[in-house]
């Protein structure tokens, strides 16, 4: 049995740029899977064809090559989004409905009948802390309470496979916070979500897994966890660091960098920190910590980028 | 609800919400309160109308010439209203979230098109008969000939719709809709006319044939309209040609704009 909710095959998109000019390829030779029941991170530099993709799996986009399917449906077959949500990026929601209008006229869409978007609607506004905003003009709304009437919408019709793409732009750090906590919930229950964001700790928060696009091309993909994959790193701080024990350590050591009595070091392996260690006891150095320096998603994220011949 | 009840609710609260549609009542309600204040024809208890002062068949022409040259001027008013309702349901933002529903294309765009003709053949529909009760029950007289004729104006409707909407969903832009249709508009009428030139072409039949061609492949609006007025009056139509021509014209520009839709990147 096909445990993947999303599959991308070989996939390629170009935009035509209008009269004489070359096409934009946007997305090129683009392969990945995405599971059920898994929160899934979409990351990249502006540009990068992380909506293009979004859109290629909704049907907004047509591909140029290769496939894009959601529970065997391809993009353009309407039944792949039987059971999906989305929370577009740059939404303009149509100003003249009100909050609960809206979800009335979308959950209509998605065939909803009334009775069943009206037993909703509450517990949605609820959810996303817009109750007593439900009856107000949506033009009235702040932009942070759009993505929250934006991410109602998305999960009125109680989807399998939820598509967010930037979810917390423009809502402030405790929106952000319920925002995540929400998505957590929606993988307890089993939902599989698909997750746009420039925001890298938001995707480390959440996220099972990850891909990185740079300029149309899948650079990596897999756990958050791997992508931290990175050579060991310490921080080791001595009581006192005397001139010449510095010299011979940064021999020794040739990525240690010191500044006063810090030592910041790269190795090949772990083991090789009680090389120093004891490289410092000889030298009569006394220690006052030794820790491993955590490798953020966003240093991995940048090196990644930096090092991908396609930035150029 | 179901997907087409939706798009229709939706339909009709944006048509609500723009000025325009007061401005349609606004107009309905000055033309009623207006012939509210006629005098009656019905003076000291004799029939203006017994005592051949003013004829039955004056009066039916009358109220034809009026309503002729104000269905005329409803639907000039819901050109401009509606060419915008199709560029704002596929403006960037929005188009995504509706595509993102479980609907085909084809389906999705045929129901917006119905949703916004039907909420618009409604505010025809409803002003004119308004008008036409008031006038109806001011002259003692009633002219059973303005239902037919009303239902011409909406099919009429039906197809300058067509014709603004397909220029709405090619340009994505109102005023480029707007502009679109009149150019059409203008175009025909002038077509409509093309035999005051044959002179000046000379034995030139090339030049005759394609004005001609371009005559025929081209919708007949203002040539349609002319048909209200004997409707009215119970004369029937005066011409089918340009009436069957034009429908058939809007049936393929319709198909021409479910294709482009089905075949466009949003």
């Amino acid at each position: 049995m096909n445990d993947a909710a999303i599959q991308v095959d070989h996939l390629t998109k170009r935009y035509s740029a209008g009269f004489r000019r070359p096409p934009v390829q946007a997305l090129t030779d683009i392969s990945l899977d995405v599971k059920k029941n898994e929160i899934f991170g979409l990351l990249g530099p502006n540009g990068a064809g992380k909506t293009t993709l979004i859109k290629i799996l909704l049907g907004s986009l047509l591909p140029t090559s290769g496939a894009a399917s959601i529970n065997g449906f391809g993009g353009a077959d309407w039944r792949s989004r039987l059971s999906a949500g989305y929370l577009p990026e740059n939404h303009r929601f149509p100003p003249y409905l009100t909050g609960r209008q809206m979800l009335f006229c979308f959950g209509g869409m998605a065939g909803l009948s009334s009775t069943v978007i009206r037993g909703k609607a509450d517990a949605l506004f609820d959810l996303v802390g817009l109750h007593q905003w439900q009856n107000t003009k949506i033009r009235k709304y702040s932009k942070g309470m759009m993505q929250r009437l934006g991410l109602a919408q998305a999960l009125l019709n109680d989807p399998q496979l939820i598509f967010l793409d930037e979810p917390t732009d423009g809502v402030d750090p405790v929106g952000r916070h319920e925002i995540r906590t929400i998505l957590l919930n929606l993988k307890k229950e089993g939902k599989t979500i698909f997750l746009n964001s420039h925001l890298l700790a938001e995707v480390e928060a959440v996220c099972d897994r990850v891909a990185i696009l740079n300029k149309g091309r899948l650079v990596k993909v897999g756990p958050v966890s791997g992508l931290l994959d990175v050579k060991p790193a310490y921080r080791l701080e001595t009581a006192e660091m005397p001139p010449v024990v510095g010299e011979e350590t940064t021999t020794a050591f040739p990525t240690a960098k010191i500044e006063g009595t810090v030592i910041t070091v790269t190795l090949e392996t772990p083991g090789q920190v009680n090389e120093i260690i004891d490289l410092l006891r000889r030298r009569g150095v006394d220690l006052v910590s030794v820790a491993p320096v955590k490798v953020s998603l966003e240093e991995s994220f940048l090196e990644l980028i930096q090092g991908d011949g396609s930035h150029e | 609800m179901n997907k087409f009840a939706a798009i229709l609710y939706d339909s009709f609260l944006e048509i609500k919400d723009r000025k325009i549609f007061y401005f349609y009542w606004l107009v309905a309600g000055v033309l009623i309160i207006v012939f509210g204040l006629l005098p009656s024809l019905n003076i000291n208890g004799r029939d203006i109308l017994e005592g051949n002062l003013l004829s039955p068949e004056v009066l039916n022409g009358f109220i034809a010439r009026f309503f002729d040259g104000f269905l005329g001027f409803v639907i000039f008013l819901l050109v401009f209203g509606s060419a915008g309702l199709a560029p704002s349901f596929l403006s960037k933002g929005r188009v995504e979230l509706v595509l993102s529903k479980p609907i085909d294309r084809w389906r999705l765009l045929s129901m917006k098109f119905l949703a916004v003709y039907l909420v618009k053949a409604a505010v025809l529909a409803v002003m004119a008969t308004a008008i036409w009760l008031t006038l109806s029950l001011r002259l003692g007289m009633f002219n059973w000939g303005f239902f037919p004729g009303l239902l011409f104006a909406c099919l009429q409707l039906l197809v300058v719709y067509a014709i603004v909407f397909f220029f709405g969903v090619l340009t994505n832009s109102a005023a480029s809709a707007i502009m679109g249709y009149f150019v059409i508009r203008i175009g025909t009428d002038l077509l409509a006319s093309r035999k005051v030139v044959y002179p000046l072409l000379g034995e030139k039949s090339l030049w005759k044939t394609i004005l001609d061609g371009v005559y025929h492949v081209s919708p007949k609006i203002g040539e349609m309209s002319e048909n209200i007025g004997p409707i009215m009056t119970g004369k029937g139509m005066a011409d089918f040609y340009p009436v069957w021509s034009t429908v058939l014209i809007a049936v393929v520009v319709f198909l021409v704009t479910l294709l482009y839709f089905n075949r466009k990147d949003y």
